[in-house]
């Protein structure tokens, strides 16, 4: 219980720390850049949205800093995070609202996959040592970890989308003929342009996860426990999965959730190479289109659902394995 | 940008070894390994690539001298871009961009990392808890979103921007390693052996704790300028970087500009996105490498005909 | 162990069929599923804006005017900047100048309905131009600093001028879209009213709309018998470059306003049918700070001027696309009939390094040990220009400028900034050199040159310019740009031009490199009646109104 809280205050904390910077980094930037956008917009705006973006940005200077740090975080807690200016009037919200369910799908369903099967080749490389599978997998791994997420997206789009034309290689779906609904040929046109964006995610993180699955299970195996098992004659199997993988997996789960904000950031550049329309995307977009307000949303978004997810697996964590709640 | 690949910390070599010896027995060590060698190789390459570029490639990157959309020839062996650049020359030159942000950020990130994490470990108290609650948030915010409206806010000021940008936020992974393993030294007995002869904390931190550290801190390094290598070129294919400058990142910015893959010059982008696999993959391999060295237990196993005892 | 690979490998496997039953299904291939299965009366535009729709359609408010001027709303008269101002009656029918060219007068069209039903009168026209007077944002073409009154009686609106402005003809009678009254009165703010049903005269109803795409269909009541002909438009909002053209390469699209990079290998090698024109509106040009004490001396200008070869920007920098320009600033082909041909002939050869060195020399430069050179005082022509990093054709042009002004011994970093600040940077003066466009255009070479060169247009450096950001500020100058704003015969116009295109060529101002262009793919596979370098009756890009109204109405399924 304790432990929980301690992980609630730390999550608090965190997110606070994120709205101050969202807070501090337009004002120590050279040249306020708020105040050049806003030129652009004075006859186009109405009242209220000028009001909001000046707390935002700091521009009504007769107030101080700190006057304007609690005005912005007042206008976040009642949910007003601004009108956005490259959509215009459309509320930040509304906009991001569009974006999200597109990152969710692809992010969620690739992360779930690259979780389980890259566990799965993890441990079965590790009980394997030596063998044939565990010869190949650590090079190989170690170097699909290392190559950048858009290269691999680009490679995809060159080889399926271009020219063998299997799949396409833009956007979420046909924008003139489907109507987004929960029919048939929606659902296929989805899982048609998702292919090669997920496929291009997968095969970046799946390597940290089996090379992690694979080095905690190497040291876990290597436990007086395991050896114990082994000499009680219990069958292989049992043994790779019900005692070392299963205690092996607990540091994963960890990684599993720091990991998250890496599979994120290799989020933004799939999508960015297949203009996939989800957040990242549309972070990019905003920040082409000097968009700040949903620049700054989206950030903030990001960080709330890595910060969940972390939350999320550090409880699973302390369900699971009882040492975590007394250790510090 | 992967994960580094160790998920357990490192434990300490099991006796103390004077830092002369510790690199010593590190060269050595990379020699035997087959990963770390390929790795070293591969490092070599580009590094010599990024001292001599003239002597390998002739042309000059930026001069729009030539037919534009020729494809590879001896003349060009990657071929000319849109603008009637050599692609070679582009990607050669380029090497010396990456490199530098490769060594700078990961010598600087690693040494902010080794400040923070063994003052913190050492110092202990209120000091350790401060630092540590300041890497563990910075180290939860996702890192690539923050460094992209960081470089959206300064416009693509160039590459020290990205330098200071990305060194700033990148520390804390490594500084929680370094922590975590300062902290299993921190009761050694050489330790007590030094704080009893009356050493100072800072001698005792700089000449004892943190050359027996010294694997970690070098695969840190190699993490962290792996990290610098990614982070960048993403920053500068996106188009945050100053597109006047000669990089991979930058040529792959102007590749999808371009629309090289659907306008038949796929060299445009595989090109310097192939170099930096290869790069970050020295990098990978090598940090590999020296999990396996710091980690006995993770070391390939060696089949060895056992010798029947009679 | 075994079987668990076993599960692994028809695992993958499945993932694979599925994803690929999936593909298979609907593969693009060459021509997608999505354009061409649906019938080819149905017209697909490929405008990539950037951004999603916010689906508003208020004609005089900027954000949403391209969605709505020229398929719902119409305006007076339309003028055709591609054929010297040729017009065309839309809602007026005859109009005619009097009093000194201080009075306007507009015959209204007869029978024209509001897509409601109500009828068009005279009084619309006088509500929406005195609508604009009352809110200044909405004032985007500045009539009103020219507008003393507006008046309608009967079928006739009556427009007194406080100045002769006899080039405004094109921004009232062409550029203000007709709003109804008896709507737009009830409205608490009709200047930030994103009007989400639309009711106009034109071709066109919205149908529907959403974030990603917008249907308009036919307007069964438009005032022109058998038009539009096209009975349904879609317009998707694109937010990347490579989907917009994607989508028009592989038939989804067949009206694009795009520029595509290589576009013959991946645009027109892709089907006969495939076509593209670009039409040049304005100069790109070089822009120089006047009160900079170096670029203040007319031969630093000319030597510049000689010492690029816009040919070569023409060719890389703008893959071809952007013709390049030439120094008196008349655009050619468009404005060629205003071509002086001596003031032509006295510039000689655009590209004459030689001359350009000789030039500098003459000024008291001299090649430093740098390879820049300097005078006598020591100071360098080492300047820096800026440029918007967006637009990478333009930083590629300025990237070849940088090395053929290098070639004379003249510097230039470039500085590539955000639209915003770009746009701060050059409007207040603070810079040495720029690279930018005119944003506005006109019937005749005037309008973009006046834009340039009028000293109403300018400021001193710290206040913002409207047009004139070079700072170029002559007596006479003026005074020729003042004299043709007062005159409807050709001839004195044609004299003027001629004087003006002398003192490009002589003082210099700008620095023209190459021409803009409108960008424009048409497919003739399915439509017939596009407008072509043969027959330029409008401008053919989907995002210049009022002039995509005249394309849709001669458009016709093939």
């Amino acid at each position: 219980m304790r432990y929980a809280l301690r992980r609630l205050g730390f999550f608090v904390l965190t997110l606070w720390a994120a709205l101050t910077l969202n807070f501090l980094l337009p004002r120590l930037m050279p040249g306020n850049p708020a105040l050049a956008m806003m030129s652009k917009f004075h006859g186009e705006l109405n009242p209220k949205a000028l009001v909001a973006l000046e707390t935002l940005f700091g521009l009504n200077s007769h107030q101080g800093l700190l006057s304007q740090y609690f005005g912005y975080l007042h206008q976040v807690v009642t949910g007003n995070f601004g009108t956005s200016l490259s959509q215009y009037p459309a509320s930040v919200t509304s906009v991001i609202g569009s974006a999200i369910w597109w990152t969710v799908g692809l992010v969620g369903i690739t992360t779930v996959l690259a979780f389980i099967l890259g566990t799965g080749l993890g441990i079965v490389s590790a009980w394997r040592r030596g063998g044939k599978l565990d010869s190949v997998v650590p090079p190989v791994f170690v170097i699909t970890s290392a190559i950048p997420y858009f290269w691999v997206a680009m490679v995809l789009v060159l080889v399926f989308g271009i020219t063998l034309h299997w799949f396409p290689s833009q956007g979420g779906y046909y924008v003139t003929t489907d109507t987004p609904g929960f029919n048939l040929t929606f659902f296929q046109d989805v899982i048609n342009h998702a292919f090669l964006p997920a496929m291009a995610l997968l095969i970046t993180t799946i390597g940290t996860w089996i090379l992690t699955m694979r080095n905690t299970m190497i040291t876990t195996l290597a436990e007086d426990y395991v050896r114990m098992a082994r000499a009680k004659g219990l069958p292989g199997r049992r043994i790779m999965l019900n005692y070392a993988a299963r205690n092996a997996i607990l540091p994963n789960l960890v990684g599993f959730a720091m990991s998250l904000g890496f599979v994120v950031s290799g989020a933004i550049l799939v999508e960015y190479v297949f203009n996939y329309p989800g957040v990242g995307y549309m972070l990019l977009q905003a920040v082409s289109g000097e968009d700040y307000p949903l620049m700054q949303g989206l950030f903030l978004l990001i960080t709330v659902a890595v910060l969940l997810a972390i939350l999320a697996a550090d409880i699973l964590t302390a369900l699971l394995d009882p040492r975590t709640r007394t250790a510090r | 940008m992967a994960m580094p690949v160790s998920g357990v910390p490192t434990e300490a070599p099991a006796a103390q070894v004077p830092a002369g010896h510790a690199l010593a027995r590190v060269g050595r060590a990379v020699r035997s390994n087959r990963k770390a060698t390929a790795g070293t190789i591969l490092l070599v390459i580009f590094i010599l690539i990024a001292l001599f570029p003239g002597l390998i490639a002739h042309d000059s990157p930026t001069a729009d001298a030539y037919p534009p959309h020729l494809g590879p020839s001896t003349a060009h062996l990657f071929g000319t871009n849109a603008y009637g650049q050599d692609l070679f020359a582009q990607v050669v030159w380029g090497t010396r961009n990456v490199l530098i942000i490769a060594f700078v950020v990961g010598l600087a990130t690693t040494g902010i990392a080794v400040l923070i994490g063994v003052a913190a470990a050492y110092l202990g108290g209120a000091w350790d808890g401060t630092l540590g609650v300041l890497t563990d948030v910075l180290l939860v915010i996702p890192l690539f979103p923050l460094l992209i409206i960081i470089a959206a806010y300064a416009h693509g000021e160039g590459t020290i921007v990205l330098i200071m940008a990305i060194t700033l936020t990148s520390w804390s992974y490594t500084a929680r390693q370094l922590r975590s393993q300062a902290l299993t030294l921190r009761n050694r007995d050489f330790l007590v052996a030094a704080k009893v002869r009356g050493e100072r904390n800072l001698y005792v931190i700089v000449m004892e704790v943190i050359p027996t550290m010294t694997s970690l801190i070098v695969a840190s390094f190699l993490t962290n300028a792996l990290y610098a290598v990614l982070l960048a070129s993403s920053l500068q294919f996106i188009g945050l970087g100053d597109p006047n400058t000669v990089s991979w990142g930058t040529t792959l910015y102007w590749a999808e500009n371009n629309a090289a893959l659907q306008t038949g010059e796929p060299l445009w982008a595989i090109a310097p996105g192939a170099c930096i696999a290869a790069l970050g993959a020295a990098f990978a391999l090598l940090n590999y490498a020296f999990d396996e060295i710091g980690n006995p237990a993770l070391r390939p196993v060696r089949r060895s005909k056992r010798v029947r005892s009679t | 162990m075994r079987r668990l690979t076993r599960y692994g490998v028809i695992l993958g496997a499945g993932l694979l069929a599925v994803g690929c039953s999936a593909g298979a299904g609907s593969s693009p291939g060459t021509s997608s599923a999505s354009g061409k299965a649906s019938t080819n009366s149905v017209l697909t535009i490929s405008n990539e804006n950037g951004a999603l729709w916010t689906c508003g359609f208020n004609p005089l408010n900027t954000t949403y005017a391209l969605l709505a001027v020229g398929f719902i709303y119409e305006p007076l008269v339309y003028v055709n900047p591609l054929q010297n101002g040729k017009t065309t009656p839309m809602l007026a029918t005859s109009w005619s100048w009097g009093n000194g060219n201080k009075t306007l007068t507009f015959q209204i069209r007869q029978g024209v309905k509001w897509s409601d039903g109500t009828p068009m009168t005279a009084a619309d026209v006088a509500y929406t131009f005195n609508l604009i007077k009352k809110y200044p944002a909405l004032d985007l073409t500045g009539a009103w600093s020219v507008l003393s009154s507006v008046t309608a009686t009967g079928n006739t609106v009556t427009m007194n001028f406080s100045t002769v402005a006899v080039p405004y003809f094109y921004y009232i009678a062409d550029q203000t879209p007709i709003v109804p009254q008896h709507i737009w009165s009830t409205l608490s703010n009709p200047s930030t009213n994103p009007i989400t049903n639309p009711v106009g005269t034109g071709p066109y109803l919205m149908s529907k709309c959403s974030p990603s795409n917008i249907t308009y269909t036919a307007n069964p009541h438009y005032w022109q018998p058998g038009l539009p002909k096209i009975s349904k438009i879609q317009y998707p909002a694109y937010t990347s470059n490579t989907t917009a053209n994607n989508d028009l390469a592989n038939g989804s699209a067949q009206w694009g306003a795009q520029y595509i990079p290589a576009i013959n290998t991946f645009y027109t090698s892709k089907s006969p049918d495939y076509h593209y024109w670009f039409p040049p509106t304005v100069n790109v040009s070089l822009v120089p700070n006047l009160t900079n004490p170096l670029l203040n001396n007319v031969k630093v200008r000319q030597a510049m001027s000689y010492a690029i070869n816009r040919n070569k920007v023409s060719t890389i920098g703008e893959s071809g696309y952007e013709p390049p320009a030439n120094q008196t600033g008349i655009v050619t082909p468009t404005f060629s009939s205003s071509l002086d041909n001596s003031a032509v002939t006295s510039w000689g050869n655009g590209y004459d390094p030689a001359k350009a060195t000789a030039l500098l020399q003459s000024a008291g430069f001299h090649m430093g040990s740098d390879g820049i050179m300097a005078n006598a005082a020591g100071q360098k022509l080492a300047f820096t220009v800026l440029n918007i990093g967006d637009y990478s054709d333009w930083v590629a042009s300025v990237q070849v400028i940088q090395q053929e002004l290098k070639a004379v011994g003249i510097q230039i970093t470039p500085d590539n900034l955000s639209n915003t600040d770009f746009e701060a940077d050059l409007f207040y003066g603070k810079y040495q050199l720029a690279y930018y466009d005119q944003q506005t255009f006109g019937p005749s070479a005037y309008y973009e040159l006046n834009n340039w060169l009028n000293s109403a247009n300018t400021a001193p450096v710290g206040k913002s310019a409207a047009s004139n950001y070079e700072r170029w500020s002559s007596p006479s100058t003026d005074a020729l740009l003042n004299q043709y704003a007062t005159t409807t015969d050709s001839a004195t116009q044609q004299s003027i031009l001629n004087q003006i295109q002398n003192v490009m060529v002589t003082e210099v101002p700008i620095i023209p490199v190459t021409e803009a262009v409108d960008w424009y793919q048409y497919d003739t596979g399915s439509f017939s009646g596009w407008p072509t370098s043969g027959n330029p009756y409008a401008q053919p890009s989907a995002y210049e109104f009022p002039d995509n109204e005249q394309v849709l109405l001669h458009l016709s399924p093939k």
